[in-house]
């Protein structure tokens, strides 16, 4: 009995040991999955695009399949992830060094840069030709080569601009504002009408932000945004005291949903394609909702640059966005260099066809392209970008994580009347600096 | 196969299987988490060992605090409103009432319903735009009470304490019907026979002799209100401005949008001492009655 005891704990402990030995060796396999069968080899590609009105969800998996068909020795094996679930995914392989070859990142600042900060991705300055560098947009490029190191190609990128629901506005007898007291009288003359003038999904904060943002970049002028993110002592001046104060002004004056805390940002495309609200602030890649054959909405809409304020410094050039979010290449890639060929392929399709679909403005040269195909908010947002004279990106993108959530959270208080503008700009003095390019 | 029962050995082979499996998916990362929580880390590369700094911040942080606060009352909640519900329908239902089943089903649906879809279910019963809530306020006349429940201080903490308290109200009603039931139904025909009324029956003979399962409400009950995430993410996220923050969410929001791995994981700890400590004291206490 007993040597039957002793024998069947070993055996059971023998098997214990394979299966989690077993566990071991697919999850490091995993991560890389590179595995070399008479050189073919095998690059993982991650990214966020699963929507069902995202056009990045539908042209991934063709750009990777002619890949593959392509090149029979390099294959790509694509995962996609919903967004905010994504990032969660992607962060907890980088930290557990199992990310994959290839992976979506996004731009701008706080995302990615403790990750290049680690070296977890590859820089790819060497890799890019200058053929490639000439397909690039100037403007775009000029941004890309700014830190002097690079570490991913734009694909397309975003500005914010506000959407007009035209339909709304006659109904009101408003007209589509070019200043800030025109946007107070056509808040005015909407609300009379019974029309929420602007909906806005304060819930995620990030909306909200938004709006901030740009009534700073219209009030202080962007360069001094620029300084201020170098030196945040200077958020507490008199033109972003200002800045604060109109915001807070709007949503004292109703211009606002009452309903923005309990609002996300998906109830506020809603609401604002159902045609409930006259007015938004959003970036491009809500077009593709307005312009959906199920939108109530679809063909009233046009987007005009954001109001310029009598007393601001800010012009009418001085464009919120730009960020390019693009791929990365992990440095525990086993294959940098096919990991690039791909990634250089991958951001020029997905950079024009995207742009043709919708999905973003182009970073890359576009001029062989057909574009009559396009909408007509994408291609008033073509015009948008020939009058933008100077970028910046999300804030929350610029600033340090940390910083990012004060930021949202500090504009949320101030749209609740729980501070002061002048209280707001202290706090918002007390962030980290940015080091990062603009 | 009494004698395989007594032996040690004998018991150790089957545990063990078990003890492994529970002991990699739960005691390490206990452990682990508990380093972590003395670090300064991002989450990438090496930490700073800054001692207990992490659970000092913890202490003096106005908004973990607060999270602590909703937590410790949402446990009251759970313990004075929830159970006693639950007693109610248990003890109802299991006196025999005419549709058991169908009551016993209805009430436990809630519970099998995913957590996140009950709460799109009840961020829709509040929308402040075309919520249920507001809707039938409206139409009843009482129009002026119709207000953004999720939107503002006042009744948000409220607002989204109901759901959870809503959904587990099944679930311990299950726990404490099956304790009613499993009584000797001789006591009950005693009872009957001396005179005693329904309520004094459910006081005097079917409430003491559920005390254990009582106490294992009673403990699933205030753990549950103590680790609460999901909903609350999905009905507030936390906000508007902080007032729904359990420590649960401010762990999320702590680790995966300010990179702060170190300050997340001396929360968690946190969660872990709480639902230990609470657990000792829940049971001492029916103990010592």
């Amino acid at each position: 009995m007993k040597a039957v005891l002793k024998k069947s704990i070993l055996i059971l402990l023998a098997a214990v040991f394979v299966v989690s030995l077993a566990a071991c060796g697919s999850n490091s396999s995993e991560g890389s999955n590179t595995g070399d069968n008479g050189g073919k080899i095998t690059l993982t590609l991650w990214d966020q695009s699963v929507g069902n009105t995202d056009p990045s969800a539908k042209l991934i998996p063709q750009i990777v399949e002619t890949w593959n068909n392509e090149h029979p020795n390099i294959q790509v094996k694509r995962t996609g992830t919903t967004g905010e679930q994504y990032k969660t995914k992607i962060k907890t392989a980088l930290s557990a060094n199992e990310a994959p070859d290839i992976f979506y990142g996004m731009g701008g600042g706080s995302f990615m840069q403790p990750y290049i900060e680690s070296g977890s991705v590859i820089e790819i300055t060497d890799y890019i030709s200058d053929e490639t560098k000439s397909k690039i947009l100037p403007g775009v490029r000029e941004q890309m080569e700014a830190g002097g190191k690079v570490y991913t190609l734009p694909v397309y990128t975003h500005i914010a601009n506000l959407y007009v629901n035209t339909e709304l506005f006659d109904q009101a007898g408003a007209k589509v504002p070019t200043t800030y007291t025109e946007l107070l009288e056509a808040a005015e003359a909407l609300k009379a009408a019974g029309i929420t003038p602007a909906v806005l999904g304060e819930k995620d904060r990030w909306p909200g932000m938004y709006w901030f943002d740009i009534i700073a970049i219209r009030q202080a002028g962007m360069d001094a945004v620029k300084e201020a993110f170098q030196d945040p002592t200077k958020w507490n001046s008199p033109d972003f005291v200002e800045a604060a104060a109109k915001m807070q002004e709007l949503a004292k004056k109703g211009v606002f949903n009452s309903s923005m805390f309990s609002m996300s940002y998906d109830e506020m495309l809603g609401a604002f394609n159902a045609g409930n609200a006259a007015m938004m602030f959003q970036a491009n890649w809500v077009n593709a909702g307005i312009e959906d054959p199920s939108s109530a909405t679809k063909g009233k809409v046009e987007v005009v640059p954001f109001p310029v304020f009598e007393d601001g410094k800010g012009t009418v050039g001085e464009t919120f966005g730009g960020s390019s979010d693009g791929f990365y290449i992990s440095s525990d890639s086993k294959h940098p260099e096919e990991a690039y060929q791909f990634l250089e392929y991958l951001s020029e399709q997905l950079g024009t066809q995207g742009f043709l679909m919708g999905a973003g403005l182009p970073t890359w040269n576009t001029e062989h392209l057909d574009t009559s195909g396009l909408s007509t908010l994408d291609q008033a947002y073509a015009d948008l970008m020939g009058q933008a004279t100077a970028f910046i990106p999300w804030f929350d993108n610029v600033f340090p994580a940390a910083s990012a959530e004060t930021h949202k959270n500090l504009i949320a208080q101030l749209l609740a009347e729980e501070i002061t503008p002048e209280k707001f700009a202290q706090e918002m003095a007390k962030l980290e600096p940015t080091e990062l390019s603009l | 196969m009494n004698s395989v029962f007594s032996n040690k050995r004998d018991i150790l082979v089957f545990v063990l299987p078990t003890l492994l499996i529970f002991g990699a998916i739960v005691l390490v990362p206990i452990f682990v988490s508990s380093y972590y929580s003395l670090l300064d880390w991002n989450g990438i590369g090496a930490g700073t060992f800054i001692g207990l700094d992490n659970y000092v911040e913890m202490f003096t942080d106005s908004r973990a605090l607060l999270a602590m606060k909703n937590s410790l009352l949402f446990a009251g909640a759970s313990v004075f409103i929830q159970l006693p519900i639950s007693l109610i329908l248990a003890l109802i239902l299991a006196s025999s009432v005419k549709g058991e089943g169908f009551y016993r089903t209805v009430y436990f649906i809630p519970v099998l319903i995913s957590t996140v879809v009950i709460a799109q279910l009840w961020s829709k019963i509040y929308n402040a735009d075309y919520g249920l809530l507001n809707t039938i306020l409206e139409n009843i006349g009482l129009g002026h009470l119709a207000q953004d429940w999720l939107g503002q201080r006042s009744t948000a903490l409220v607002s989204s304490f109901i759901p959870t308290l809503w959904q587990y109200v099944g679930y311990h009603m299950l726990l404490m019907y099956a304790g009613a039931k499993s009584i000797s139904p001789e006591i009950f025909e005693a009872a009957k026979i001396d005179g005693a009324s329904r309520l004094r029956t459910a006081l005097s003979i079917t409430i003491p002799l559920m005390k254990p399962i009582l106490k294992v409400s009673l403990v699933f009950s205030v753990i549950g209100a103590l680790k609460v995430f999901d909903l609350i993410y999905v009905l507030t996220g936390g906000g508007p401005f902080f007032t729904t923050e359990v420590p649960s969410t401010l762990m999320y929001t702590t680790i995966f949008d300010t990179y702060r791995y170190g300050y997340g994981s001396a929360l968690s700890v946190f969660i872990i001492l709480e639902c230990l400590v609470l657990t000792v004291v829940i049971n001492k206490f029916i103990k010592s009655e």
